[in-house]
């Protein structure tokens, strides 16, 4: 029987479907008897799929058209280069 | 202007989206054709099934065999399409340059040069082949399937280069090279033996980015504006995911587009522009972040950390708030977030990176970026309890 420590380690993977099989099954068999553990899965996966929905950080409507013009000017106008790529 | 008029009109170009895909734009000669679509339509079909489509001969081989006809038959329009084209799979446009000019000295292997020995000959003495040059083919180990294909190709050359002189089409990029007949080396296969890196062989990006890159590629700076404009958003919401602040994001904003601008000639094509961009983005973000004075670094080991707020949520709990609300519940607490974790969180679940690119992007391992995505996750659900617990819907961020 695996612990809820062992449960939590294996949650990123789980979330990511990204276990092997045998994993997968003593997951779901701890699942089953571990009240608190559900819990923590349920309301992650929620959190995920509110967080991957949640259209957030998209930049406001009014701030895009001075940074496009300034983009173009710093452009059009040979700016420095900043620091490299890599 | 060629001597037939170009049609622009989308619905008419709809009917060449096999040829957008592969080239990654339509190319000016087919748009001109546009005055009888079912045989443009047919043409397109050709091209694709007897180039672009993987045969018996490799794509690359038969790019090679295009490239060598034109030349023989000195025509610049075509080798001036295919080597842009051809960046996107890897070949650089010296290496087509070089076929072009003088497949012999390209840095070919042996049975590459053999096949287009073979293409040249057809192409300037076609009376005059034989049964010999089959051979010569077989004997480099070709097998029929592809010497009839390479045949074709040749054809479809033909047919391509004459439908460029028929119609007077204008080249779509300033050519770079620029064939005259006597510049063709008509010797035949000489010792030369120049093993070079294999070609390689992948389908053309379909990347819908690429004709802008290319038109900026060639010197039409203002072009670039609309790459701004296309994915500004998507860089911003990396770079404030990254940064955890708005005003600085604005600033690393303009460097990624600016260093995405200088670097564009080095940009080949092996991933989408977008990927390259999202990419210069997140390495923008991360190197501000490390050069601030109150860096919390992003390398130091992660402990454990024991989840406390234990409360079933509802099935649906985003429901209960609306769209915009729910924006800011999730912005104002990944910003929360200690760097460490909140970067892992955004290139994993904010912008979908696989683990290896998020790693990867982070200077990472794999089982560190793990633990801190997790670390992320669970510190983020610890704060989102206050809202979509149970009885806790309604409290407002």
């Amino acid at each position: 029987m695996i612990s809820c420590q062992d449960f939590i380690t294996e949650l990123g993977n789980l979330l990511d479907d990204d276990v092997a099989v045998e994993v997968r099954e003593s997951l779901q068999a701890h699942l089953e008897h571990c009240q608190s553990c559900q819990v923590l899965y349920d309301s992650t996966r929620k959190t995920l799929r509110i967080v991957t929905e949640s259209g957030s950080f998209e930049y406001p409507d009014p701030i895009a058209e001075p940074l496009v013009t300034k983009i173009m000017d710093r452009i059009k106008g040979g700016c420095e280069v900043p620091k490299s790529v890599e | 202007m060629g001597f037939l008029s170009e049609n622009n009109d989308p619905d008419a170009l709809a009917s060449l989206s096999s040829l957008k895909k592969h080239y990654g734009f339509i190319p000016r000669i087919f748009r001109e054709q546009l005055a009888r679509p079912d045989l443009v339509a047919s043409e397109a079909k050709l091209i694709e099934g007897s180039l672009f489509n993987k045969g018996a001969l490799t794509r690359l081989q038969k790019e090679l065999i295009l490239l060598t006809v034109s030349a023989a038959n000195a025509n610049n329009y075509f080798p001036a399409v295919h080597a842009q084209t051809l960046q996107f799979v890897g070949v650089k446009l010296e290496q087509s340059v070089a076929v072009t000019t003088d497949h012999r000295a390209a840095g070919l292997t042996e049975t590459d040069v053999a096949l287009l020995d073979f293409a040249q000959r057809l192409t300037l003495q076609g009376n005059k082949f034989s049964a010999e040059d089959v051979e010569e083919l077989r004997a480099k180990g070709y097998s029929d399937e592809q010497i009839l294909e390479a045949v074709l190709m040749v054809g479809l050359t033909f047919l391509l280069n004459t439908v460029q002189f028929g119609l007077g089409t204008e080249p779509d990029f300033k050519p770079r090279l620029n064939i005259s007949q006597k510049e063709v080396n008509p010797e035949p296969a000489s010792e030369r033996r120049i093993l070079e890196r294999p070609l390689t062989d992948e389908s053309v990006s379909d990347d819908p980015d690429l004709e802008i890159v290319i038109r900026v590629k060639n010197g039409e700076t203002d072009a670039f504006e609309e790459l701004v404009r296309r994915h500004g958003r998507r860089v911003y919401r990396s770079l404030v995911g990254i940064l955890g602040n708005a005003e600085e994001a604005e600033d690393a904003l303009q460097d990624c587009f600016l260093k995405a601008f200088q670097h564009l000639p080095a940009f080949e094509g092996r991933a989408r522009f977008s990927t390259w961009l999202v990419r210069i983005a997140i390495n923008t973000g991360i190197q501000r972040l490390r050069g601030r004075k109150d860096f919390e670094s992003l390398d130091e080991e992660v402990d454990d950390f024991k989840p406390r707020r234990i409360q079933a949520w509802d099935e649906n709990p985003e429901e209960s708030y609306s769209r915009e609300e729910l924006k800011r519940i999730v912005e104002q607490e990944v910003m929360k977030l200690p760097a460490k974790y909140r970067v892992a969180l955004m290139l994993r679940d904010l912008e979908e990176l696989s683990t290896e690119q998020a790693a990867n992007a982070l200077g990472l391992t794999i089982p560190g970026l793990k633990a801190r995505v997790l670390r992320g996750r669970l510190m983020l659900r610890e704060s989102m309890v206050a809202y979509f617990a149970k009885g806790a819907a309604g409290v407002k961020a």
